[in-house]
């Protein structure tokens, strides 16, 4: 099969392309929610329960040394001799991180795996901007860590579609690392969302171990190609040499029944386990066919899996 | 099960499945197909190979697949036959070649060909109504025996034993191969059939032929095979039979030595090596001389790729025979046809003739018929009233010529007559007047009585115009119309010359001798067996017995007596003669010889040189079919190869199904 897993959709080249109005305007009305940190929600705002600076008064406490001036009640001070520093209700906006899988492996399969990473990317991140959430994105391959940090407001949609549009895919993933670079320039708490096949073969755990330190409410996706879930239905046939994209490891099958067999059984298997890795760490995964609909996926399927509400 | 070629599927069978096995053992060419991550598929194969220790020969069914085709394929090469009925029903027409070449003794132990022909048809007919797994109906079978002529011994016929027994009863003959007779008879009973409307319609299929021969056919090119016809040619014989064949034989009585006979022989070599062989002459069964032939080897001409065969002459030389006699040459070396080897002639004793002339006013003619010139027996001059009388009576059998000199009798029976000017009453000789001075136009010098008569200066001062009818032969054209002309109508003779010699220049010329000679020995001998000439295979035989010859018996050369009654003895004739050799006819005449049997001989010559060349064809041509001949008893099996190429066909279907659907197993 000359065709096998080769991308016949032609690529989006324009930020409409990655995500269309109506599509957009179903997603205002969603919102990203964060199982750990936060419960409730306030339009365009979340209450924290961490003290801070805002307008809304919350207590008042005792100045001790090295306390800003700024927040000393100088009323109270005035009718009681008392320093009292004025604690205020932090209002603390959500942080979402996406972080995107550019690796060669990415870019294959029928639809293109990198093509649906960018768009899911694209409508977390309208939701993100939508909802005034810190929305930060992080693109990774072997290459390094590519970030576009702290966007914030609608504004900052048609930058984001085009940083999005701008990612090349090469090289192997380099998932360690980049995940331990994500973990130590993180800001505050959020929601993070991991997308990549989670194929590595250094493997994933030490990577997501980073993530599971703590603050982050994460999401792994795994997404996979049609042609990787069931390559049989998918017309992989013949006595073969198969050729990692990535590395050109090679592997030389004869395509039978049997074969195929065992290969789902390794696949289901693969993501099992790492679905148990993830449970066991709080974190939340999900495996996506890139055949499926963009809208079922956001409009139901992740609603239902805690992801958005 | 038998095989026809088993060696070549033996080599076969080396040659290619070696390297087949071969192929697997090494690397596969496998196709490159780029993935997103081969980590999935390492630990697959990884998992295959540790769970299925006998996953490699599971895989290979491919190879399983494609041996068990190949085997097939060399299977059929070997072509396997199981005994077995014939595969079709319909009709089948079995036509056995009895000509003269089958009876040559080249098959398995001195067998001849005829009679390896009835063995292998008899086989066929015992494998078409014996049934067998893969047989059905066999239908119907006829069965044809032929050389020049064709005849049915059995027509259209599922009984088994009927068809046997017919077999069985086709006996050798002499003859040429002529096959048109019997195809001709075998489409009378499956085609062409008159329906009441009028039209010829065919009555079934179209018939099957199995043709047993040797193939040596003079008239296949003028043959088809009709729509929906096959052929099955079993060829018969050996291509290196032995054959020196005697092709003419001619015995003459020397002019000067009536009672002398010189015998002329010719001998042909279908050997492609010289030959000697030794010549004998006997007289009456006595051996009378011997003579060794060298005769030059055959060869192909290469321009048509036909035998020539080699010639050689033998003469010899004059001796005394006043008496008749059976002359015999015999080639005395020992070949396949020994029906060649020997040719005979009957010599009559130069028998001499009675002869009546009707005589006119002048004696011209009773000069030149002169007894002792002419050695005549006998020279009665009679009036013409005296042969009136004898006509009446019936008794102008005695003579064996009656010659008219200017004398015309009322009515002539049947009889050999010879008559000069007066016209004779005979229907289609029409006067018409009288001419005046005649010159020699046109003169037929091939006729006997034409032979070594002159006319050229010949004059002619008055003739009797005639207009001839259709079957008047005109021997001389003079200028006022035929000047001599010959009737010939059954046993009725006559030449007649339109002038009276008197009125030419004639009589003083020696070409009115020899015209009388001739005439008189051509007419006097006409209707007699054999002069110098034999008869053949094939051919029928005629004689001229006395009218009150009773108890007429022929004895053939295979001993067989066969009683004739005729209608009319004197116009005898009995055949077609199916065998070479003497024939001897007796017959009694009472009265005259006083009940005592009278006997004389005839003599039948193969002398064929296409029934002499034993080569045997590998195909016939008939029309634009080309039918290879089968020299083993194939006809008797059914080939397997058929079966085992589907089976093939199948196998490499299976082994695609498989291929693409990833091999369920």
């Amino acid at each position: 099969m000359a065709s096998f897993g080769t991308t016949t959709t032609p690529k989006p080249k324009r930020v409409d392309e990655l995500i269309d109005s109506k599509l957009m305007a179903k997603l205002d009305q969603v919102d990203v929610m964060s199982r750990k940190i936060f419960s409730g929600k306030l339009q365009g705002e979340r209450r924290s329960k961490k003290r801070g600076m805002s307008v809304e008064f919350a207590d008042y406490r005792h100045y001790v040394h090295g306390d800003d001036l700024r927040f000393v009640d100088w009323n109270i001070y005035a009718r009681l001799d008392k320093l009292f520093i004025k604690m205020f209700l932090e209002e603390e906006d959500l942080s979402l991180i996406i972080a995107l899988d550019t690796s060669s492996s990415m870019d294959w399969g029928n639809p293109n795996k990198l093509v649906f990473c960018q768009r899911l990317a694209m409508a977390l991140g309208y939701i993100g901007l939508v909802n005034h959430n810190r929305v930060s994105l992080y693109a990774f391959s072997d290459g390094g860590l590519r970030p576009l940090p702290n966007l914030r407001g609608m504004r900052r949609t048609q930058e984001m579609g085009s940083w999005l549009l701008n990612q090349q895919t090469g090289g192997a993933s380099n998932f360690d690392d980049a995940m331990r670079g994500i973990a130590l320039t993180r800001q505050g708490k959020g929601v993070m969302v991991v997308l990549s096949d989670f194929l590595y073969k250094e493997g994933y755990e030490k990577g997501l171990r980073y993530l599971s330190g703590g603050g982050y409410d994460t999401f792994c996706m795994q997404v996979l190609a049609p042609e990787e879930i069931d390559p049989g239905k998918a017309g992989l046939s013949g006595d073969l040499r198969l050729t990692d994209i990535e590395d050109d490891d090679v592997a030389e099958v004869t395509v039978s029944a049997g074969l195929l067999r065992r290969y789902k059984e390794n696949l289901d298997a693969y993501c099992g386990k790492l679905r148990e890795f993830c449970v066991r760490r709080g974190m939340m995964h999900l495996t996506i066919d890139t055949a499926t609909d963009l809208n079922v996926l956001l409009l139901d399927y992740l609603r239902k899996r805690g992801l958005l509400r | 099960m038998t095989w026809v070629s088993p060696l070549t599927g033996l080599i076969l069978a080396a040659a290619v499945i070696p390297p087949l096995i071969l192929l697997y053992f090494l690397k596969l060419r496998r196709r490159t197909q780029p993935i997103a991550c081969t980590l999935l598929w390492k630990k697959s194969i990884e998992d295959l190979q540790a769970n299925a220790p006998f996953q490699k020969l599971r895989r290979n069914i491919l190879l399983l697949l494609q041996l068990l085709a190949l085997i097939l394929l060399i299977l059929s090469v070997m072509q396997p036959q199981v005994q077995a009925g014939q595969q079709t029903g319909g009709k089948t027409v079995i036509i056995i070649d009895n000509s003269a070449s089958m009876s040559a003794t080249d098959g398995p132990d001195g067998m001849t060909r005829l009679e390896q022909a009835k063995q292998l048809a008899k086989q066929r007919v015992e494998a078409m109504y014996r049934g067998g797994l893969f047989s059905r109906s066999p239908g119907e079978t006829m069965v044809i025996a032929f050389s020049d002529r064709a005849e049915i011994y059995s027509r259209f016929s599922s009984a088994r034993q009927q068809l046997l027994a017919a077999i069985d009863r086709i006996q050798p003959t002499h003859g040429e191969t002529r096959i048109a007779e019997a195809l001709q008879l075998s489409r009378a009973y499956t085609t062409n059939v008159v329906d009441i409307m009028g039209e010829a319609r065919p009555t079934g299929e179209p018939a099957h032929i199995e043709l047993f021969s040797d193939g040596n056919i003079t008239d296949l090119d003028d043959q088809v095979l009709r729509p929906g016809e096959s052929m099955t040619f079993h060829a018969l014989g050996t291509d290196d039979a032995d054959n020196v064949a005697i092709n003419a034989i001619s015995v003459e009585r020397p002019f000067d030595r009536p009672t002398a006979v010189a015998v002329f022989v010719s001998l042909l070599n279908f050997n492609q090596r010289e030959v000697r062989c030794d010549v004998q002459l006997s007289v009456d069964g006595t051996a009378r001389g011997i003579r060794e032939v060298q005769i030059q080897p055959a060869r192909l001409d290469p321009a048509t790729g036909e035998l020539l065969p080699g010639r050689n002459n033998v003469a010899f030389a004059p001796f005394e025979q006043p008496r008749g006699a059976v002359i015999e040459v015999a080639n005395l070396r020992q070949d396949a046809l020994m029906a060649d080897n020997v040719a005979q002639l009957v010599v009559p004793p130069p028998r001499q003739l009675n002869v009546a002339l009707v005589r006119s006013n002048y004696r011209i003619l009773e000069a030149a018929l002169d007894p002792e010139g002419m050695r005549l027996q006998r020279l009665d001059v009679i009036t013409l009233e005296r042969f009136e009388e004898l006509a009446a009576e019936n008794a102008l059998d005695q003579y064996d010529v009656v010659v008219f000199d200017n004398r015309a009798p009322t009515s002539l029976p049947p009889g050999r007559y010879l008559s000069f000017g007066a016209t004779p009453p005979v229907e289609g000789l029409n006067e018409y007047g009288q001419g005046g001075t005649q010159l020699i136009l046109t003169t037929r010098h091939e006729h006997p009585v034409m032979q070594n008569v002159m006319l050229d200066d010949l004059r002619i001062a008055e003739m009797t115009l005639l207009q001839p009818g259709d079957d008047v032969q005109v021997l001389v054209e003079a200028t006022g119309g035929p000047a001599m002309i010959a009737v010939s109508r059954g046993s009725f003779h006559l030449i007649h010359v339109t002038f009276d010699p008197l009125a030419s220049s004639w009589p003083f010329k020696r070409s009115f001798i020899n015209f009388i000679y001739n005439a008189i020995e051509h007419l006097g001998h006409i209707g007699e067996a054999v002069t110098s000439e034999g008869l053949r295979p094939g051919e029928v035989l005629t004689a001229r017995l006395p009218a009150s010859a009773q108890d007429i018996e022929l004895l053939t050369p295979d001993g067989t007596t066969h009683r004739l009654t005729p209608a009319d003895p004197s116009q005898l004739s009995w055949g077609p003669l199916r065998l070479s050799g003497p024939h001897l006819l007796r017959w009694t005449e009472p009265g005259v010889t006083g009940s005592r049997r009278q006997s004389r001989a005839y003599a039948v010559n193969l002398l064929s040189e296409t029934e002499g060349n034993l080569a045997v064809a590998e195909s016939i041509d008939i029309g634009q079919d080309s039918v290879t001949g089968t020299r083993a008893d194939a006809s008797t099996h059914t080939p397997l190869w058929p079966w085992a190429i589907a089976l093939c066909l199948g196998l490499l279907m299976v082994e695609w199904w498989v291929y693409h659907r990833k091999a369920y197993f």
